[in-house]
């Protein structure tokens, strides 16, 4: 393989430790996406839980923004290699919708608009690891980047963070998602560098 | 960036297949699954997500996924789609 | 159509042309090239001595009649690989491409014409590679160009465009115009396309070529004139490709 004497690409000197194997850090935030953009009306939008539960859950876009509010600031890491430092976000924590509900599932696929899903262990989305995020910095969450809300699940790879969600499913057997089931690694742990299959 | 942006034409595959399925791929015809419509590979719709994605320019629907691996190239082909592979 | 396997080879800059301000030429040795159609690209595989590694493709720039590959790479602002190739790189510098690549949007004169060629911004590049073709084989098949830039210092190989023989060249300049500028100063349009013609019936074979919008805006206008969509081919230069 040779080297392109005096590349470098976009990437910004960081802690080391604070970046998972594989990884380079970028200033900028990547837009990738499976297919197009949705632009579900926000009066039509809702977001459910269902599956393996007592009773399906639903909050209307007006519901989702009267739960309690959350802000964090998160280290997010995309398979495809960039990671970005310090991302804010605000959002609804998944423990907040999953008060009340009752399930024997252990798994969970989580669902968008478009044909995405993608499939995560509950006990990975709950404990306050994860968040419905609908606000990016300060501003309401863009369309390229999964608004009006997106899963945001930092510990795992990106592609976990479902952008467009409107639902998560709970099930009793785990189920392969989007890219789950095209060669990527079923569980996506960074910092074991889980990305395909063989790892 | 307007969603059109978001997507290349099935042309900007056109390495990745050559490479993959050792042909010139962006002429064949793929007829959809779900719609049923023909259209030339070079006139679907690249998304690249965590691997690529080419969808039916008509309704959309997955037609075919590249995910490349470090040792492998993990491939879903949908659709009905006729290739002629010249014999050297 | 070339079938030599594509792979990824490693190539030396042999020399770097400057074009505008913003764009160069690189030309290329690369050892067994076996032969290309103009049109066509190549992926291009840059890495950093940390292993980091960016891929992106580009057009061919040259004929497929010349000695030399040649790439024309426009530099993006905050771009990944573009900065690299049109800044930072010197003969003499390696690095991979993989190709030809693209059998839908090439163009030889046995195909015949008349030819529309339509190019928005670094979108000329592919379609230079059909002129020079079409100029090194001597051939008679009407051409036209018409070229989409924000400013004709924003134009690549521009004298050699002058020099060209009968070739009908329109320029649209959408931000900045010289002095005394007489010519087209908007965003291509039905207007413009059915000026510069040709005729659908006369059954041009169009090739458009730039960003994405542009692409789409352009194709619209002449599927709304009446040309047949299997005549005219598109290269769209993604939003990433930088």
């Amino acid at each position: 393989m040779p080297i392109s004497r005096g590349f470098r690409g976009r990437r910004a000197e960081v802690d080391p430790t604070r970046v998972p194997p594989g990884q380079y850090v970028v200033r900028d935030f990547p837009v990738l996406s499976a297919g197009p953009t949705p632009h579900t009306p926000l009066d039509e939008w809702s977001f459910t839980i269902s599956g393996a539960v007592d009773e399906p859950v639903s909050w209307t876009w007006e519901e989702l923004l009267a739960l309690p509010t959350e802000s964090i600031t998160v280290d997010i890491h995309c398979v495809t290699k960039w990671s970005k430092l310090d991302t804010t976000w605000k959002g609804v924590s998944v423990d907040t919708l999953l008060e009340g509900v009752d399930t024997e599932g252990d798994y969970v696929t989580a669902w968008s608009d478009g044909d995405y899903t993608t499939n995560i262990p509950l006990e990975d989305l709950t404990g306050g690891q994860a968040w419905v995020a609908h606000t990016y910095g300060d501003e309401p969450l863009e369309p390229e980047h999964g608004g009006p809300a997106r899963l945001l699940v930092p510990h795992l790879y990106f592609w976990k963070s479902a952008k467009w969600v409107r639902g998560l499913e709970l099930m009793v057997e785990d189920q392969p998602g989007f890219w789950e089931a095209a060669g990527y690694h079923n569980y996506g742990d960074p910092w074991k560098e889980q990305r395909y299959w063989s790892d | 960036m307007t969603e059109t942006a978001l997507w290349l034409d099935g042309n900007a595959m056109a390495g990745l297949l050559e490479e993959t399925f050792g042909a010139e791929m962006t002429a064949v015809v793929r007829r959809c699954q779900s719609c049923g419509q023909p259209h030339a590979i070079g006139k679907h719709r690249l998304y690249r997500g965590a691997g690529e994605v080419l969808r039916c320019p008509n309704c959309g629907d997955v037609a075919l996924r590249i995910s490349v691996l470090p040792d492998r190239n993990v491939v879903e082909v949908r659709g009905i789609w006729r290739v002629a592979v010249p014999r050297d | 159509m070339p079938r030599a396997p594509i792979r990824w080879r490693t190539v030396a800059v042999s020399e770097v042309v400057d074009e505008t301000p913003e764009a160069k030429t690189l030309v290329l040795d690369v050892p067994g090239w076996p032969g290309h159609a103009a049109g066509q690209h190549v992926d291009i595989r840059l890495t950093a001595e940390d292993g980091y590694q960016a891929e992106r493709s580009y057009s061919i720039a040259s004929a497929p009649e010349d000695a030399q590959l040649a790439l024309t790479i426009e530099r993006i602002d905050d771009g990944e690989v573009s900065p690299y190739l049109a800044g930072e790189v010197r003969a003499g510098d390696e690095f991979e491409i993989r190709g030809p690549i693209g059998g839908h949007f090439t163009w030889r004169v046995s195909d015949g014409g008349p030819l529309l060629l339509v190019a928005g911004g670094s979108g000329l590049v592919p379609l230079m590679a059909m002129l020079r073709h079409r100029a090194d084989q001597r051939s008679d098949v009407e051409a036209r160009l018409l070229l989409s830039a924000r400013g004709l210092d924003d134009v690549f190989y521009r004298d050699e465009l002058a020099r060209l023989e009968n070739v009908a060249i329109h320029y649209t300049l959408t931000r900045r115009r010289p002095e005394g500028w007489t010519g087209y100063a908007r965003r291509v349009d039905v207007e413009m396309l059915t000026e510069v013609g040709p005729a659908a019936s006369e059954h041009p074979l169009a090739f458009v070529c730039g960003p994405t919008a542009f692409v789409e805006q352009v194709a619209d206008g002449l599927v709304a004139l009446g040309h047949p969509p299997d005549r005219i081919h598109t290269e769209r230069f993604g939003p990433t490709g930088g």
